[in-house]
């Protein structure tokens, strides 16, 4: 335990604030709902709850393959991670059609959360493009730190969205 | 304790770590210390614009229905005053240049954790810097107060550019706070000396982390709200339109969450420098040591759990009241605690009123009285009375800038020798505290009487005939009589740098291990990785057991374990880089395309910050 790398040091503060900074976003989420009647507002559809939550499952998977410590794994977590996002961006903007973050104060933080969650999921690729060409052993354990973060972070995510169901 | 090394391992010591010489060396630069110089100097210039900014408020302020500026003016000035005043000069101040410069001499090592992300927190505060500054060139500065509440601050009552600058310089200057505040924890829990467990590290480093851990877990507060305003303002989102579900109370909430926290964050460095200039002066170790550990952690983790006494006058539920009032009170224990280790160390101690020392008992007397006022507030219908009256700025002049500002002074002095190997003057240094004690007293005790009888703040101007006038006379003169006591601070400093007395390693028998190197200090800090048995390393014998740690194969560092201290591995810390400042140049291109709405440019840019991140890790062998 006490042998734990600098960089491990550097990457849970990372972690640390990106998950304050999500806490604070989940928390304006529910301060919201609590204060307006009607959740989501009259005239805009509950969320749906298969996609969202297959989705998440598949980016909590791809942590495994990362787990292998090598460039397969890093590939084959690429490989899940970029299906995520495409199919997670083409929901997003699917989604824009019926209502926006300009309709009213739950599309606003609909969208700010779940773009969030979408633009730490990019980050994390990019990560894994720059791993696959400058392949390091303590870089790959920062980067399925990182990961596991946005995983748990998306499953908050879905999680909280889908409250709206309730 | 200082240990005699050998002149050859000096010399090589001295090749491996030497920096390009000239500009490009200060631009490339990772040494911590530069880093805290570059830090040190930027927020001195921006000091001097704070300072500005009140002094002029003071003098349209000096008499009633002045029009030395009129209102717009006026708006800008004071809320300048509060972003630059917090946010650009004492945090980077007392993290960025004190904590940067003396951390690492402090705990034994010869870098931060991260020394080029060290290097970028500097360059991103220098961008930040200098955007927030260009919009009071073009005439746009934030002009809602530095707690900027909605609606006033939302587009349909502020359409101009003012506040779009003051979301986004606060989001472009938290990352850099961020940055540089995880880099201070793992610094402070990872590279300490062998041996330094947690009950040996200095009081000073413990403020620090506290400090760091305040900064880390507020500022994503502020950053989403400051997105949510910026979103609001210029996407059309609705967070704070209450017309379309959104709450204008959301703004203050996420505001405080982030502002109290904040207020502690300001004040427990200066708790840290208290603890390191007191033993040296009364050549006592601090009394009950580990309460006072504890307690400036503490006073930063109450501070979580205070942010709605800020808003004891929005209506919130009196049960939603007594709560907040409850818990701050909590923070009269560390606080108290702390008072009372400081006042009996001095006391037990054979004290030796030197400037520092001065500053410091000056500190403790206004923190004392800023305290007490604070207490008042607890109780929430004389809060309800005095809110957003005088009495609130008398109260927080007295915390932040009697109790945060003094002891940087205080330890500008006290370090003096250390950075330049000269002493200052003694005499002037002292006559230049008692002027500032004395101005700062005219300037902020009188705000207390007119804050009682009713004058609001953040008004340009008052009519006559309210009793006001003298009171505020006297202010505006305390002010002058402040910016002289600290013009002869600065005089002396500079007076000393060219002609103080030439001293040795150690002119205070200081306690702490940067008292047992040269002064200045060299680029590699330690030749001899010291050995640690106690919190005052420098008043222990020396420690001759063992083989000494000497590490001059390359860019050498000890990294131990965060709790016992106990060595795992030699690290080899990178050398100095041109990224950082190419990293930040980008990411202020971001930030200037953002607040003229070139959103493409602005992605453009940040895809230009992702290429300039891989080429910065580019290098290296694999593993």
């Amino acid at each position: 335990m006490n042998s734990r790398p600098v960089a491990w040091w550097g990457v849970m503060m990372l972690v640390a604030a990106e998950a304050t900074l999500f806490g604070c976003l989940i928390g304006t989420y529910f301060y919201l709902r609590f204060s307006t009647p009607h959740w989501p507002p009259d005239g805009i559809a509950k969320p749906s709850i298969t996609v969202p939550v297959v989705l998440a499952l598949v980016l909590a998977a791809s942590v495994v393959p990362l787990r292998l410590g090598n460039r397969l794994g890093i590939a084959l977590a690429l490989v899940l991670q970029a299906g995520y996002f495409a199919y997670a961006v083409h929901d997003f903007a699917d989604r824009l059609r019926s209502f926006t973050p300009q309709t009213d104060a739950y599309g606003s933080i609909y969208y700010v959360l779940l773009g969030a969650d979408h633009a730490h999921v990019a980050v994390g690729i990019l990560f894994d493009l720059w791993l696959l060409a400058r392949y390091r052993v303590l870089a790959l354990r920062v980067v399925t730190i990182y990961w596991i973060a946005v995983a748990v972070l998306t499953l908050a995510v879905t999680g909280t969205l889908l409250s709206a169901r309730a | 304790m200082a240990i005699a090394t050998p002149v050859p391992v000096r010399e090589r010591l001295e090749r491996q770590w030497a920096e390009r010489p000239g500009l490009l060396g200060w631009l490339t630069t990772t040494d911590h210390k530069r880093v805290g110089l570059l830090y040190f100097w930027t927020t001195l210039v921006l000091f001097g614009a704070g300072g500005a900014e009140a002094l002029l408020m003071r003098t349209q302020l000096s008499s009633p229905n002045n029009h030395v500026v009129g209102p717009e003016t006026y708006d800008q000035l004071f809320s300048l005053h509060g972003i630059t005043m917090i946010f650009f000069f004492i945090i980077p101040m007392t993290t960025g240049a004190f904590g940067n410069y003396l951390i690492p001499l402090m705990i034994g090592a010869r870098d931060m954790a991260f020394p080029r992300m060290n290097a970028l927190s500097f360059w991103i505060f220098l961008g930040s810097a200098i955007f927030l500054y260009t919009s009071l060139a073009l005439g746009t500065a934030p002009d809602a107060g530095w707690f900027d509440y909605v609606p006033l601050a939302s587009r349909q009552f502020a359409p101009g550019r003012n506040i779009d600058f003051y979301c986004l310089a606060l989001i472009f200057n938290g990352i850099s706070s961020s940055l540089a505040a995880s880099n201070f924890i793992v610094t402070i829990l990872k590279l300490r000396a062998p041996d330094m467990s947690l009950n040996r590290v200095p009081l000073f480093c413990f403020a620090f982390l506290a400090a760091s851990f305040g900064l880390l877990f507020a500022l994503p507060a502020l950053t989403a709200d400051a997105i949510f305003l910026f979103l609001d303002r210029r996407v059309g989102t609705h967070f704070f339109d209450v017309a379309h579900g959104g709450s204008a109370l959301l703004w203050q909430h996420l505001f405080w969450i982030f502002g109290h926290p904040e207020v502690y964050i300001l004040i427990v460095p200066a708790f840290g420098i208290a603890t390191s200039i007191i033993p040296a002066f009364t050549q006592h170790r601090v009394v009950a040591f580990p309460l006072v550990a504890i307690a400036e952690l503490l006073v930063v983790f109450i501070g979580f759990g205070v942010w709605a006494h800020h808003m004891f006058a929005t209506g919130l539920p009196t049960v939603t009241l007594v709560f907040f009032a409850a818990a701050s009170a909590l923070v009269i224990i560390p606080s108290t605690i702390q008072v009372f280790a400081w006042c009996l160390t001095i006391l037990s101690g054979a004290a030796r009123f030197k400037t520092p020392l001065l500053f410091i008992v000056g500190f403790i007397l206004f923190f004392v009285i800023g305290g007490l006022t604070g207490i008042m507030f607890v109780a929430i219908p004389f809060d309800q009375q005095v809110t957003d009256t005088y009495f609130v700025i008398a109260h927080f002049h007295y915390i932040i800038f009697g109790a945060a500002v003094f002891p940087i002074f205080g330890g500008m002095y006290y370090w003096f020798p250390k950075l330049t190997g000269r002493m200052y003057f003694e005499r002037p240094g002292q006559i230049s505290f008692w002027i500032i004690f004395l101005g700062t007293n005219l300037l902020f005790f009188p705000m207390h009487i007119v804050g009682l009888d009713g004058m609001p703040r953040r008004v340009y101007t008052y009519p006559g005939g309210l009793g006001w006038g003298t009171y505020n006379l006297i202010e505006t003169v305390g002010g002058f009589v402040t910016l002289a006591g600290i013009l002869l601070l600065f005089g002396n400093l500079v007076w000393s740098f060219f002609r103080g007395m030439p001293v040795g390693i150690d002119p205070w028998h200081g306690p702490t291990l940067e008292w047992t190197i040269s002064s200045p200090p060299p680029e590699y800090n330690f030749a001899v990785i010291p050995r640690v048995v106690s919190a005052y390393p420098n008043w222990d014998p020396p420690q001759r057991d063992g083989e000494p740690l000497v590490l001059d194969v390359g860019h050498e560092q000890p990294v131990t374990s965060p709790a016992d201290g106990v060595l795992a591995e030699i690290a080899d810390m990178p050398h100095e880089s041109p990224w950082p400042i190419l990293l930040a140049f980008c990411l202020t291109i971001v930030f200037a395309m953002l607040v003229i709405e070139k959103f493409a440019i602005a992605g453009i840019a940040l895809g230009l910050c992702a290429i300039v991140l891989g080429a910065w890790h580019w290098q290296g062998a694999e593993e």
